[in-house]
């Protein structure tokens, strides 16, 4: 394992660029119409209290990864197995989170270039950040943060002063009742970002003061919750439910409708910086995870080893998942909900808090 | 040994990567298209036009003197069964690859849009060069290639002069609507708001208006001209409004910013005129026995602009009876709009958006027949504030 050490600010910063990551850019939630942003905060709430479980973990175990407290929880055999199943599942998700980050980038920018070159450059990127570690990646994040953050307050500022905001078009607000708005959190919103979170497991033990690792991980989804929920009201505030339904990615096509004094228009690159950032931040976590996770189950002392044959095998994998983008978004949005993110978010995690409280309680933990 | 390979490798790897020649285009081999014609032909395929720059002629002609060099725009035309079609197959005439992403302007020919837009933005939408805030206008009397055809004196581009004229007009006299094609759609997609376009004629001689000639007379012998207000039902166009009917529609619209309103005073009809500076429109729903009416509630400001008629403006009472009677102008001008419109069965003010925010479940009951059987007969009420602030640099006019 890795003896390096990030700190809270770090940890709170790689939070945020994470959760904004793609979510920012996909039509998130848009089956809730109009109410997707109510969507969102609930799905924000209810993310709280899953993290709350992760948490409750990482407090039994404060210097321990996922992967290898499990073994303490159900025991050896079970436990392997577990962890193999979480390294799988973080290693898909950043091949998922690389597909989708090419496949944005072929669609609006690089129309003639193959996925697969696209994908090599973030991959070759998202390698070397791994290999250098823990913090390298951290103080990076410290960089690209102000950037997003700059990008972010100047992007609303100019949608606003362009005059396409129309309030009017969030209304009627719960159209159809709670039913429309819960049925979204219960199938997206809850599971991307804020489910992701599930990931952070793997990286508390790097933090310098694990007391406070609570603080800094729920301000950082608050934080990104608020902003989502505020991106995706101002996508609706400007195209309308229906447009931002049928876009393929909203935020793109409300910048482009930014026109500010006849010069300040085409701020597409906006677009393109933000995916950017976000995208490699979210490759690069799953990425560092599922590494750092194999390092630990098949007891390497060095995960620098394992990330070229990793990254290559994730490459391979986010070019081979799906034949087009929408087979690829419809995997995401149904079949990964429900056969991955839904047992390895939540119930999974429950059932070992559980396990592991009984444990505590009757004494016969920590052998 | 290794390290010299390593940089080696890095530098070659860099250099092929940074120069970001993978799918390169040379300026000189993009023909920046400013804006797209669209007609129909005789056997019914699209007649596209492209007009494109001619960059040589756009900043050349005035180092030159002027009127030395070609004419700033060419008109490329093709056909085909779909835009997409259409636009590839202009290759076969031009040395150039037709470049989208400056597409300043849509011009659509009367003709297709009496016969329906659906399918005509698709292609606009999806694509990723072309942007949904360029500007559309219908061709209203001639087709959309001979619009774009005529060469236009001060823009040198004539896609420049129609949206630079579009979006002054709007503002300084409020007879047409600068929309741009993402407007359109949206009105296509709503069940509860139809699209209203401007329209562009020729004035003049369209043959006469492509020459190079045109542009250098003080008195060109073809000129463009927005005229009209194409009213659209679904995706088709109905009718077309003039005029104060035009304006009617605009105030409700709220897109009104500035305006001459001139009032009759002691029996001379052309007697005073008013001009807006801010104008706001809100619209309400009422609901009675699950029947819904709307108020239109207009608020301008403005100054009095010019009288005809001797009359002491200083006297505060007789400028509120002034807001009174400009009032009333505003008010007539409005519910001849709706009227208009309510006539045609096509709700372009958007008053079913206005009733699917007020009650969503009465709208859900309501809205596949709204334009044909309950629009029509909507209870519309006006209310108009017109208040006067200042009169200008004069109080009582010289006229006596």
């Amino acid at each position: 394992m890795e003896h390096s050490k990030i700190n809270v600010r770090q940890l709170f910063v790689l939070i945020v660029l994470f959760e904004h990551g793609s979510a920012m850019v996909i039509p998130l939630g848009v089956s809730a119409k109009q109410d997707m942003w109510i969507a969102i905060l609930l799905g924000l709430a209810l993310g709280l209290l899953l993290f709350l479980v992760y948490e409750r973990l990482f407090h039994y175990y404060p210097d321990q990864p996922l992967t290898s407290y499990v073994t303490h929880i159900v025991g050896k055999p079970l436990g392997k197995l577990l962890a193999v199943l979480y390294i799988t599942y973080f290693f898909y998700i950043a091949a998922r989170v690389l597909r989708d980050f090419g496949e944005l980038l072929l669609t609006f920018a690089y129309p003639e270039t193959p996925l697969f070159v696209l994908n090599v450059l973030m991959a070759m990127t998202v390698m070397y950040s791994a290999y250098k570690g823990i913090e390298v990646l951290a103080r990076t994040g410290e960089l690209l943060y102000t950037l997003l953050q700059i990008l972010a307050v100047v992007g609303f500022i100019l949608v606003i002063a362009s005059g396409v905001v129309d309030l009017t078009q969030l209304q009627p607000v719960l159209e159809e009742g709670w039913k429309r708005v819960w049925k979204t959190v219960f199938t997206e919103t809850l599971y991307v970002p804020f489910g992701e979170m599930i990931v952070f497991t793997m990286l508390f033990p790097y933090l310098n003061r694990p007391e406070k690792a609570r603080r800094a991980a729920v301000a950082g989804m608050v934080l990104t919750g608020i902003n989502l929920a505020i991106i995706m009201a101002v996508n609706t505030a400007v195209l309308g439910a229906d447009a931002v339904s049928r876009s393929s990615f909203p935020l793109l096509d409300t910048i482009r409708r930014i026109q500010v004094a006849h010069f300040l228009e085409r701020l597409d690159v906006f677009f393109m910086v933000a995916l950017v950032i976000g995208g490699f931040f979210k490759v690069s976590i799953f990425f560092y995870a599922g590494v750092v996770g194999v390092a630990h189950v098949f007891g390497f002392s060095n995960h620098q080893r394992l990330v070229y044959p990793f990254g290559a095998l994730v490459l391979l994998w986010s070019v081979a998942m799906a034949s087009n983008y929408w087979e690829h978004i419809h995997e995401g949005l149904k079949i990964v909900t429900l056969y991955l993110h839904i047992p390895l978010q939540i119930i999974i995690p429950v059932l070992l808090l559980v396990i592991a409280a009984i444990r505590r309680r009757f004494g016969s933990s920590a052998k | 040994m290794k390290r010299p390979i390593a940089m080696f490798v890095s530098f070659f790897v860099c250099a092929v990567l940074l120069a970001g020649c993978w799918s390169k285009k040379e300026l000189t081999d993009l023909a920046v298209v400013i804006a797209v014609g669209l007609d129909k032909t005789k056997d019914g395929r699209y007649l596209a036009s492209f007009q494109v720059v001619n960059p040589g002629n756009v900043a050349g002609a005035l180092q030159r003197g002027g009127g030395a060099g070609g004419v700033p725009v060419s008109i490329y035309t093709s056909t085909g069964d779909t835009l997409v079609e259409a636009s590839r197959k202009a290759s076969k005439k031009l040395s150039r690859i037709l470049y989208y992403a400056h597409t300043n302007l849509v011009v659509i020919s009367e003709e297709v849009a009496r016969q329906g837009l659906n399918g005509v933005f698709d292609a606009m939408e999806r694509s990723h060069q072309f942007r949904t805030t360029a500007r559309l206008v219908i061709a209203h009397g001639h087709s959309a290639k001979e619009v774009l055809s005529v060469l236009t004196p001060i823009d040198k581009i004539s896609a420049n002069q129609i949206i630079k004229t579009l979006e002054f007009s709007e503002m300084s006299w409020g007879q047409t609507i600068n929309t741009d094609v993402w407007w359109a759609i949206r009105g296509l997609t709503s069940s509860g708001r139809n699209t209203v376009v401007t329209g562009v004629v020729i004035e003049g001689n369209p043959q006469q208006g492509k020459r190079q000639t045109n542009v250098q007379s003080s008195v060109p012998d073809a000129r463009i001209s927005l005229d009209g207000l194409a009213l659209f039902k679904k995706d088709r166009l109905v009718r077309w409004v003039n005029g104060s009917t035009e304006r009617g529609v605009l105030w409700v619209l709220d897109r009104i910013k500035q305006t001459n309103i001139t009032i009759p005073w002691k029996g001379k009809k052309e007697a005073i005129a008013y001009r807006t500076m801010g104008v706001k429109t809100g619209l309400k729903v009422k609901l009675k026995n699950g029947q819904p009416s709307i108020l239109v509630h207009i608020q301008t400001e403005g100054d009095i602009s010019e009288t005809y008629v001797p009359i002491n403006l200083a006297d505060y009472r007789l400028l509120f009876q002034l807001e009174k009677a400009i009032g009333r102008d505003i008010e007539r001008e409005v519910k001849q709009a709706i009227e208009t419109a309510q006539h045609e069965k096509t709700d372009v003010f958007g008053f079913g958006e206005a009733v699917h925010r007020a009650d969503p479940l009465l709208w859900k009951r309501i809205k596949k027949e709204w334009d044909d059987r309950y629009f029509p007969h909507l209870r519309v009420t006006v209310k108009v504030d017109a208040s006067i602030r200042r009169t200008g640099l004069r109080n009582t006019p010289y006229i006596k």
